[in-house]
């Protein structure tokens, strides 16, 4: 418990820094005694899953925080075993199921079936049900959220559900509509900059305005980002000084360089080196969706207003192939490569205006 | 002029077999010239009345014709009547003629009986043109006929009598196949090699003795056999290097059992070029009985072992003739190692009996154990690893590509008729010159009631075309490259080879290769991973949009296809590698490598991701649960990496002041919450480095972590405790390095830590020696 992301986190709802209006609605929820399925949903680094330990917090107590990990092995109808990891306490089992790939469906229906199937035992003590979080829903099949519908209904005396999801989009819509949807927005950046310096006051630091904004800049508004780039700060030279250079993650600078080089030239050669980057940074196990969003994002850069609308336009299509399809490497080229004509053709039309 | 020993006893062979022909041959030849005059005189006429030529030939000799020609009922007219008219005759049969000049004449037809009265009818009534009557001829044949029916009925007890039906239902490729060594389509040059390794074979089979090697300086002799002209003019000089070379395996001395010094000849080559024929043909002619194991029956290593000993050492008793074995093993390259291995040691088994062998080794007979029969092998591929110890003890024969022009023979002696030269090579050429394929699509031109063939009739009918797969490099060879233009053949409505030509006849060609290579996903990967590196002008990147346009349907087709187990949409597969040979084709000789790249990149990111679960898996409770598999490897491991190599001064631990013991204190916490170690590693030059596992430049997570066996807890407490010692020296990060590597710090000035120093292997050089003297 060093970082200081894990130790300066809060633990319950009236401590959360920031939407503390949200946590008092929270609160009032488990106050109120009818507790919904959840889905909470917002971008990572916002504190989703701390918020919903300080809710598991509020509803069952300290003994919530007493976890532990259990390997389950689960055999699939093919006969095949699936091992997974889950964090339990006595309250609650956390699992994210998309660690089981493919057969995340299969998780769905017996593990969770089977600990929303058993009762409570002391249910005068304790609230009636349990919870099962599950996370990192939108990397769920469609398969297995299908199956988690039913679920969902049947065991409500037993059992909440609290799914933890980047965005809506990719859960179903049956799944939606049986949730209490929560949003988890970024924190502003003024939060974001309150955040530092007060770690950095308990720490006994002293921490620049300008250099938190500057770290709260980099790290996209991402707390948890923000507060590892502080803390990396931080060990690479403590006086801080309010121009110092922020590290970043490299595969964010590796990427930007990609970008580099493809805007810098386009030919099937250049196309070879990206190909070769890309396929460096799918082997670090980063996300392909997140490479295009990244990337786009860095090429927009380096676009005029016109052409930025197409580009977009353009990775949306390919994003979209791309979770179609399974070989994230040909999406990511074609949309590079598809990149490369239109940057091409606009840059020689440019010049063909400007020599009329 | 060995060699052609057995070339000699063949035509013995051939001998016996037409010997009537022949004798009636010579005879002609010694006697016709009576005849001749007289026959010259009737043949003029008849060239000069007659425009039609005469009958079919008989196929023994240039003089085929005579025998024929009195049997013919229409003869000159008779010397009585003027014999040419101007005008039809008034009455009985006529014929009439057109001479060069146009001017056209009547001929008188006579009665049969007249005219052979005019010529002398011998005893029996016959001409006397012929020394042998032409019915005594028609007799011997017939007898001959018969005696070789039976022959053959008895050499081959396992063929269907020779009904008409029998034959209508047979495959050509069986009815046609050469049953003698003379009928044999494949080089003359591996026959006699063969046959000649087998005759090797013959001191210890049949107690032969060898004829000695000088034994035949008859060179002329040969010369002036009918036969061997030509044989004799070509061979040396066309196999000259290849002769020599394998005349000096087969004049290797006998070993001590008086066996070959090879006893295994092993025959490979591409299918359908007839080899095992040639095989069973040999061992045959060779007198031997043929024991064949294929890859029909089973060859796991007992069944091998009982057979080939059954095969090599047993002789039939109840058959007709009483042949030694000949073990022939076909498809040997399909065979299990074990099997292999076996055969080896079969080979090889003289070795035990070596000792006393040697004395008695005349009597060899006795010896059971030892190998005493040829053995024949044959494979399609030479080089499959299995056979590898094999290859090293067996005498090897390659076979090479048969002649179209001895097949184009061989099609006419099948009695197909040939209407030009040109049709039978192309058909040959389109089925490539393998027997197999060529037989059956002759038979079925045949049984669609062809007589003839012609170039059209083979172009029209796809028959015979090989549906067998190229291998990869192949497929994609013609993908990225662009025929090269083929020499325009003769004749009309004739195609040009596949893949050349119009566009619509490449797209036909890449298409049919494509999909019978069925490799659909190893195929467009390898294309994928070679496109970019072709020479293809495309300034403005569309072709390569285009390519990726495709790529990326075909991973969206193949994802349809698996999840939901759509095959039928697997037939539009292959036309991504029509694409881009149209996109991407050229004429130059692509290079194209093999495409490791995706399977790379999978293999990687599954260590990737095992080095992340295993460090996942050990992580706390309390801060695993706060830890996703996707915030880790985006924000925290990256930063992570900075954060625990603070700046240390280079000094001993003790030395330190408050606040950079509490920052070592943190960096300790924070690697044993993220499950985080240092390992000991050795450099070459003998230094101890730590390294945070795979320490690479490159994007985030190189340093996945887990590591062995350092900074472990418990070493790690006892230093909170006091100091920690590890070779008397503590480890400080230098803060040069970005992580990774933490050197040895230099140290530990007048503490009372020494160095134990071990020289060399023993314990006899050990001594202490203090910090200080270092420094």
């Amino acid at each position: 418990m060093s970082l200081w992301l894990d130790k300066y986190r809060p633990t319950s709802l009236g401590k959360l820094d920031f939407h503390k209006e949200q946590a008092a609605q929270l609160k009032n929820l488990v106050q109120g005694g009818d507790f919904p399925h959840l889905l909470v949903y917002g971008p990572s680094g916002a504190g989703k899953k701390t918020r919903i330990m300080c809710l598991l917090r509020e509803l069952y107590g300290p003994g919530v925080e007493k976890l532990r990990i259990e390997h389950q092995t689960i055999v699939a109808p093919s006969k095949k075993k699936i091992e997974i990891n889950t964090i339990a306490s006595n309250y609650h089992l956390e699992v994210n199921p998309s660690d089981a790939g493919n057969q995340d469906r299969v998780v769905i229906q017996e593990l969770i079936k089977t600990v929303a199937q058993s009762q409570q035992i002391q249910s005068s003590t304790q609230r009636d049900f349990k919870v099962v979080l599950l996370t990192e829903v939108d990397r769920l099949t469609k398969d297995a959220q299908h199956a988690l519908r039913r679920t969902m209904e049947k065991y409500m005396a037993t059992c909440r559900i609290i799914l933890c999801s980047t965005s809506t989009s990719k859960v179903i819509e049956p799944i939606r509509s049986r949730c209490l949807a929560v949003r988890v927005p970024l924190p502003s950046t003024e939060e974001v900059c309150s955040v530092l310096t007060s770690v950095c006051k308990k720490e006994g630091l002293l921490l620049p305005p300008e250099l938190a904004k500057q770290i709260c800049e980099k790290s996209g508004r991402n707390l948890r980002k923000a507060l590892l780039m502080c803390e990396a700060c931080r060990v690479q030279q403590y006086p801080f000084s309010a121009d110092q250079d922020v590290p970043e993650p490299d595969w964010e600078v590796y990427l930007r360089d990609t970008a580099n080089a493809i805007v810098s030239q386009q030919t099937p050669q250049r196309l070879l080196e990206v190909r070769g980057r890309i396929y460096e940074l799918l082997i670090h196990c980063i996300p392909p969706d997140i490479i295009m969003k990244s990337l786009v994002k860095e090429l927009l850069n380096n676009c005029d207003g016109q052409l930025k609308t197409e580009v977009a336009n353009l990775a949306a299509y390919y994003e979209h192939r791309l979770q179609l399809g399974s070989k994230a490497i040909y999406h990511l080229e074609a949309f590079t490569a598809k990149f490369m004509a239109m940057y091409k053709k606009f840059m020689e039309d440019g010049l063909d205006a400007m020599m009329f | 002029m060995d060699e052609y020993d057995e070339m000699f006893e063949i035509e013995d062979n051939f001998d016996d077999q037409f010997a009537d022909e022949l004798e009636v041959l010579a005879q002609m030849e010694g006697e016709s010239e009576a005849v001749l005059a007289l026959m010259s005189a009737f043949i003029l006429l008849f060239l000069c009345v007659f425009r039609s030529p005469p009958a079919a030939a008989l196929e023994i000799s240039g003089f085929a014709e005579i025998p024929e020609t009195p049997s013919r009922p229409l003869t000159a007219a008779s010397p009585s009547a003027p014999r040419v008219l101007r005008r039809p005759p008034m009455e009985g049969g006529y014929v009439s003629v057109t001479d060069s000049s146009g001017s056209r004449v009547y001929l008188r037809q006579k009665e049969d009986a007249e005219t052979q009265s005019r010529l002398v009818p011998d005893s029996h009534g016959a001409l006397g043109l012929l020394t042998v009557p032409i019915r005594v001829l028609k007799e011997q044949e017939a007898e001959r006929q018969v005696v070789e029916e039976s022959q053959h009925a008895e050499n081959e007890e396992n063929e269907d009598p020779d009904d008409t039906e029998g034959r209508k239902s047979r495959l050509w490729v069986d009815r046609f196949s050469p049953r003698h060594y003379t009928e044999l389509l494949s080089d003359d040059f591996t026959n006699r090699c063969l046959l000649k390794w087998l005759k090797l074979w013959d001191t210890v089979v049949f107690g032969r003795e060898r004829k000695s090697r000088p034994a035949r300086p008859d060179r002329q002799a040969a010369n002036q056999n009918a036969f061997k002209p030509n044989q004799e003019n070509q061979k040396p000089n066309r196999f000259k290097s290849k002769i020599e070379m394998t005349e000096e395996l087969l004049e290797a001395e006998l070993d001590r059992y008086e066996r070959p010094r090879f006893k295994v000849a092993l025959l490979s080559g591409p299918p359908g070029l007839g080899k095992t024929t040639l095989a069973h043909v040999i061992a045959k002619h060779a007198g031997y009985n043929v024991v064949e194991i294929n890859a029909s029956d089973d060859r796991s290593a007992e069944v091998f072992q009982k057979r080939i000993d059954t095969a090599t050492q047993m002789k039939s008793v109840l058959g007709a003739n009483e042949r030694p074995n000949c073990l022939i093993i076909d498809e040997i390259d399909g065979a299990p190692a074990a099997a292999i291995n076996i055969l080896l040691a079969v080979l090889n088994r003289k070795d035990g009996h070596g000792g006393e062998a040697g004395a008695e080794a005349v009597k060899k007979k006795k010896k059971e154990s030892i190998l005493l029969r040829p053995i024949i092998c044959i494979c399609n591929d030479l080089y499959v690893p299995a056979l590898r110890p094999l290859r090293q003890q067996a005498f090897l024969l390659t076979f090479p590509q048969t002649q179209p022009s001895r097949l184009t023979q061989r099609l006419a002696e099948v009695g197909f008729l040939l209407a030009d030269l040109p049709a039978a090579g192309d058909i040959i050429r389109s089925c490539d010159i393998l027997i197999f394929f060529l037989l059956p699509a002759v038979q079925f031109l045949h049984g669609r009631g062809l007589k003839q063939l012609d170039a059209r009739t083979v172009q029209s009918v796809s028959v015979g075309q090989k549906d067998q797969s190229k291998g990869l490099f192949h497929l994609w060879q013609e993908i990225f490259q662009l025929p090269r233009m083929k020499r325009k053949r003769i004749g009309v409505g004739f195609e040009e080879a596949p893949g050349s030509g119009s566009g619509a006849q490449r797209f036909q060609h890449v298409l049919h290769l494509a999909s019978s290579s069925g490799e659909y996903e190893k195929v467009s990967q390898g294309l994928y991973d070679n496109y970019l590196s072709m020479r293809v002008r495309d300034p403005s990147l569309l072709g390569v949009c285009e390519a990726l346009e495709w790529l990326t349907f075909s991973d969206r087709l193949n994802q349809v296809i698996l999840h939901e187990q759509n095959f039928s949409l697997m037939k539009y597969l292959p036309f991504l590698s029509v694409t881009f040979h149209f996109l991407f084709a050229h004429t130059s000789v692509p290079r194209i490598t093999y495409p490791h790249s995706q399977h790379e990149a999978s293999s990687r990111l599954l260590s990737c991701r095992n080095a992340l679960s295993t460090m996942l898996a050990e992580i706390p409770a309390s801060v695993r649960a706060r830890l996703g598999h996707l915030s880790l490897t985006l924000d925290i491991l990256t930063l992570l990496l900075d954060i625990i190599c603070p700046k240390l001064r280079p000094v001993n631990p003790q030395l330190f002041s408050s606040r950079e013991k509490e920052q070592l204190h943190e960096l300790i916490d924070t690697m044993l919450a993220y499950n985080l170690s240092y390992r000991q590693d050795r450099t070459p030059e003998g230094q101890y480095i730590y390294v945070l596992e795979p320490a690479g430049p490159k994007p985030s997570r190189n340093h996945q972590q887990r590591l062995e066996n350092i900074v472990k807890q418990t070493t790690v407490e006892t230093w909170v405790r006091r100091v920690f010692l590890h070779s008397g020296l503590w480890t400080a990060p230098r803060p040069s390095e970005k992580c990774a590597v933490l050197a040895m710090g230099t140290a530990v000035g007048n503490s009372d830590v020494w160095f134990r120093f071990n020289e060399g292997m023993s314990n006899a050089v050990r001594r202490n020696v203090y910090i200080r003297e270092l420094l």
